[in-house]
């Protein structure tokens, strides 16, 4: 059905509730409102198509060199680049450049450097503004260190499960011993 | 419902989180080590190992926590695993991790590969002098014999530098023990060099 036979409906309609509603009282009130809305639609889509547009997709990508593609890389394997940073702008802004290979992002700069230097590299943040991750960091390699702590609790919680678990079922099923009653005799 | 029904049922649901945690921890391993081995057998065939580091100057930066950084085996326990780089919670539930700062297998160092005891390295103990290793990372392929086998409690230092190339196994002693590990096994090795470990 066309725009015009549709929104010509619409109004035959609204003169038909207009002039003999069927049923008086607020339905009919109710039914001139929802015309109304509908012919507003009807009308505000015509005008209201030219602001809507489609999906802007995403800018093409540059063509990675094979550079890029190790530069990537590196980066990506970087925890450095991983950390997560708040109200550090200054220190972001200053290390955009070695951030902008990161995979995610899809851009390159146009003069990307082949290595990264430390010179480049800023100063990390205190580590009160690093993440929580940082600050639980794994024990690292130094000279008459210990071995690291490899236990964990999970067989622990797992057998201490396992034995609540049976324990409660077995109290859940146990059943009352009737107790005799005492017979007068 | 009375007392005893419900004394059974706070019971049951407290054990069924625990055993759940406990499967979900294990689950969340198994993905971890499927994607670490995922990720070598790229970076292997990509034979990009050695771009997963950047060079700062002459200094190396360290691999991210996580990413996997060699391959173990173990013939004699038939273990076969993908090292990932650490040795924190998150690294260990995907395979052995290499500690941070510690040498690349292969290279010249002390390098110290931990797991835990229960998952990984839960045969380590039967591991004996001259039983052979074999590393795969991008410094190349080492066989490696075992030197010393050790058990020493857990504050002791024992990590220790090295000018030659060294690989050093820790994990948590006693293996079949619950709770806090009280000492810790310590496997040393040196690769195989003409016949013999080298080193010894």
């Amino acid at each position: 059905m066309a725009d015009s036979e549709w929104l010509m409906a619409v109004v035959n309609q609204a003169r038909v509730l207009r002039e003999g509603p069927a049923f008086p009282g607020g339905l009919v009130s109710i039914r001139r409102f929802s015309a109304a809305a509908a012919l507003l639609v009807a009308v505000g889509v015509t005008e209201a198509r030219a602001q809507i547009t489609t999906v802007i997709g995403p800018a093409k990508r540059a063509p990675a060199t094979g550079a890029d593609s190790v530069r990537r890389e590196q980066v990506a394997q970087d925890s450095i680049a991983r950390v997560t940073l708040t109200d550090m702008k200054q220190w972001v802004d200053s290390a955009a450049q070695a951030l902008a290979l990161r995979p995610d992002t899809g851009t390159a700069p146009a003069e990307a450097p082949s290595t990264v230097t430390a010179a480049q590299i800023p100063p990390r943040p205190d580590s009160a503004t690093v993440s929580r991750r940082m600050a639980v960091a794994p024990p690292e390699f130094r000279e008459g260190g210990r071995a690291p702590n490899t236990a964990t609790v999970i067989p622990t919680l797992g057998v201490l499960g396992a034995v609540l678990l049976v324990i409660g079922v077995v109290v859940g099923r146990r059943r009352r011993v009737p107790v005799p009653s005492k017979s007068r005799s | 419902m009375d007392r005893r029904q419900a004394v059974s049922l706070v019971l049951v649901g407290v054990g069924s989180c625990l055993l759940v945690g406990s499967a979900v921890s294990v689950a969340r391993g198994a993905i971890a080590r499927d994607a670490a081995r995922t990720r070598w057998a790229e970076l292997e065939a990509q034979r990009s190992a050695r771009g997963a580091r950047a060079l700062v100057g002459q200094a190396e930066w360290a691999i991210a926590l996580g990413s996997p950084v060699a391959r173990l085996l173990i013939p004699k326990l038939d273990l076969d695993e993908v090292v990932v780089e650490g040795v924190g919670d998150a690294a260990l539930r995907a395979g052995p991790g290499h500690m941070t700062g510690s040498a690349v297998p292969g290279d010249r160092g002390n390098s110290v590969l931990s797991a835990h005891r229960d998952r990984h390295f839960r045969s380590l103990g039967e591991l004996g002098v001259g039983d052979t290793l074999v590393t795969e990372s991008d410094r190349g392929t080492v066989v490696w014999r075992v030197a010393r086998v050790r058990v020493v409690t857990a504050d002791a230092p024992v990590l220790h530098g090295s000018d030659s190339p060294m690989l050093t196994l820790t994990t948590c002693w006693p293996i079949r023990y619950f709770g806090p590990a009280p000492d810790r096994l310590i496997v040393e090795a040196r690769p195989v060099v003409g016949g013999s470990a080298a080193g010894e």
